[in-house]
């Protein structure tokens, strides 16, 4: 065995609080690639995370970073989740010139130097589930979200596109992160039937809201999952297990399921299940963090030093085959070109994949080179069952 | 209805006047991320700074005052500053320039779209707000007109003001032209006009 060098990386997934499913899940993810690139005796660098629970509470994340960057001088922090957290970080990771690996989908409109982004931007989730919507469902929509930039952006993208069809927001509302209490809404959405419930609450309140729904569908005798179906751009499956029996008849607009059918993915999904199966299904997030991790290893190793230079350049353009099939990093954004799919969830907290795009979508951070609705589903999709 | 903002500046010009090359080469990398097309301006050439309409003007506030100024109303879209010293000398160029916004050096990622979008819809109120000014002024000027059509309605068809004002306000909707131009062919008509008013618009 050669002489390794060590790197150390620090982590900041909320693994309690309101969404530590989620963190549980990508801390997961991110421990089966350090295990794997750790036990390479060709790999030039071994890698050792050091974590830091954020614990859900925005304000910790930049504390957390903080420590991780002066007490234990880490450039390479991976994590974060709602976007909140990611705009709480930044400063931190740019006035230390760090780097943050972000593992999540989510809305966009950012481009920072010091973030390697590898979880799908909005034209990778918002946009196909738009047409997925439009061609299948219908133009009508009941807008849910927790109240931040996650729910306030996808909304407005998806409220544009229904917009350049003559579709109509039946509704929109609101909740703080946590908030399980909707008063009347579920029942309004029901009466109001609407072809669809675009969802961005995330974690518990998620969660409650679904449950509630269905149980005043069941009540005027409406199928939910067909006539109003719950739609999401984050719905993953590590959440799947805490919907119980509601779990089923959702969508879910994602570049990974772990339904995926690759090589890649039946090793991955294997020694998930073997360790990680008290977490439910390897999720979207789960596979960004895996990537995260292989795609700094791939970077050091390409890499003539372990500077951050040396490091953010050779990550640019790098292309590996992730469990989702190939993902390669945009040279000028840092964001990942992959494959959207849809996928409808099912009673054992999976989900079927009903369409996926036909090849690697490039990553449109600021939605500068897609009109809205650019093309109909079928040109763009193609229909998997 | 609600102006929708513009958000996507794919295929604008950006014109970069007087950045070093350092953070002209940064902003470039981000204005073209963004799907701008960026030029820079060569600051010896004669028509720098100049005859860059339909571009978004990026111009260094910290520049020596002999540098090209950006001339006022050159017809660009948007002009925006970009920002290292906060002396009030430095300031005033910008104001004077009557710029839409800044960027703050050292130019970073964050930022930059947020200085155009404030920029280009500031830029498309401020046209707005203008040609509606305009218009007003126009009417303002048309008042007397009215006036001495009210007067001169009252002298010859022996109505009040108050009549003569409702006349023309009728007649002006029954034509569906504006009650400035009733008067002014009113008047035209009567022979109580100068025949150069029949040139007039608005």
């Amino acid at each position: 065995m050669r002489n390794k060098t060590n790197i150390k990386l620090g982590m900041i997934f909320s693994e309690t609080g309101s969404y530590a499913a989620l963190g549980q899940s990508m801390r997961a993810g991110a421990m089966l690639a350090i295990d794997e690139i750790n036990a390479n005796d060709e790999a030039r660098y071994t890698l050792e995370p050091i974590a830091i629970d954020p614990g859900g509470e925005t304000a910790a994340y930049a504390e957390a970073t903080r420590e991780l960057i002066s007490n234990y001088d880490i450039t390479h922090v991976f994590g974060c989740y709602t976007s909140a957290s990611r705009k709480e970080v930044l400063p931190v990771i740019e006035k230390y010139d760090a780097l943050l690996w972000y593992p999540s989908h989510y809305e966009g409109f950012e481009t920072s130097d010091n973030v390697v982004y590898t979880g799908a931007s909005p034209n990778q989730h918002i946009l196909p589930l738009a047409r997925h919507l439009i061609s299948n469902h219908g133009k009508r929509g009941w807008f849910v979200g927790s109240n931040y930039i996650w729910a306030w952006e996808n909304n407005r993208i998806l409220r544009e596109a229904l917009g350049s069809v003559e579709g109509e927001v039946v509704g929109e509302r609101y909740f703080a992160i946590g908030d399980k209490d909707f008063g009347e809404l579920p029942a309004t959405i029901v009466a109001d039937q609407p072809d669809f419930v675009f969802v961005t609450l995330i974690g518990d309140s998620c969660y409650r809201f679904i449950r509630e729904l269905r149980r005043h569908a069941e009540a005027a005798g409406i199928d939910q999952s067909t006539m109003m179906p719950i739609a999401s751009c984050s719905l993953s499956e590590a959440e799947l297990p805490l919907l119980g029996a509601d779990a089923a008849g959702h969508l879910s607009s994602s570049v990974y399921f772990s339904s995926v059918d690759t090589p890649e993915n039946h090793w991955f999904t294997e020694r998930w299940n073997a360790q990680f199966s008290h977490l439910g299904r390897a999720s979207a997030d789960a596979e960004a963090s895996f990537v995260a991790i292989h795609l700094l290893a791939n970077a050091l190793e390409r890499a003539a030093d372990t500077s951050l230079e040396a490091v953010r350049d050779a990550v640019r353009g790098i292309e590996l085959v992730a469990p989702q099939g190939p993902v390669a990093v945009n040279q000028e954004n840092l964001h990942c070109a992959m494959r959207p799919r849809i996928g409808r969830s099912t009673h054992d907290y999976d989900f079927e994949i009903i369409h996926e795009a036909r090849q690697l979508v490039q990553p449109d951070p600021y939605l500068v080179w897609v009109d809205p609705m650019p093309e109909p589903e079928s040109d763009y999709l193609r229909v998997v069952k | 209805m609600r102006q929708r903002i513009k958000s996507n500046f794919r295929g604008y010009r950006a014109f970069l006047v007087g950045l070093d090359d350092a953070n002209a080469e940064h902003l470039a990398v981000i204005l073209t991320r963004l799907g701008l097309l960026v030029e820079v301006a060569d600051l010896k050439a004669p028509s720098a700074g100049s005859a860059k309409s339909s571009a978004v003007v990026f111009f260094d506030a910290d520049e020596e005052p002999e540098t090209p100024r950006i001339p006022e109303n050159c017809g660009a879209l948007a002009s925006i500053a970009v920002i290292g010293n906060e002396a009030p000398s430095r300031l005033a160029r910008v104001v004077s320039c009557g710029c839409d916004s800044h960027i703050v050096k050292p130019i970073r990622s964050a930022g930059v779209y947020t200085a155009l979008v404030l920029a280009v819809n500031g830029r498309d109120r401020v046209s707005r707000a203008q040609a509606e000014a305009q218009l007003l002024q126009q009417r303002l000027a048309a008042r007397r007109v009215v006036t001495k059509a009210v007067v001169a309605l009252v002298q010859q068809m022996n109505l009040d003001d108050e009549q003569a004002y409702e006349y023309l306000r009728k007649e002006a909707m029954d034509r569906r032209i504006s009650i400035e131009q009733m008067a002014r062919d009113f008047l035209l008509a009567s022979g109580a006009a100068p025949s150069s008013w029949a040139s007039h618009e608005g």
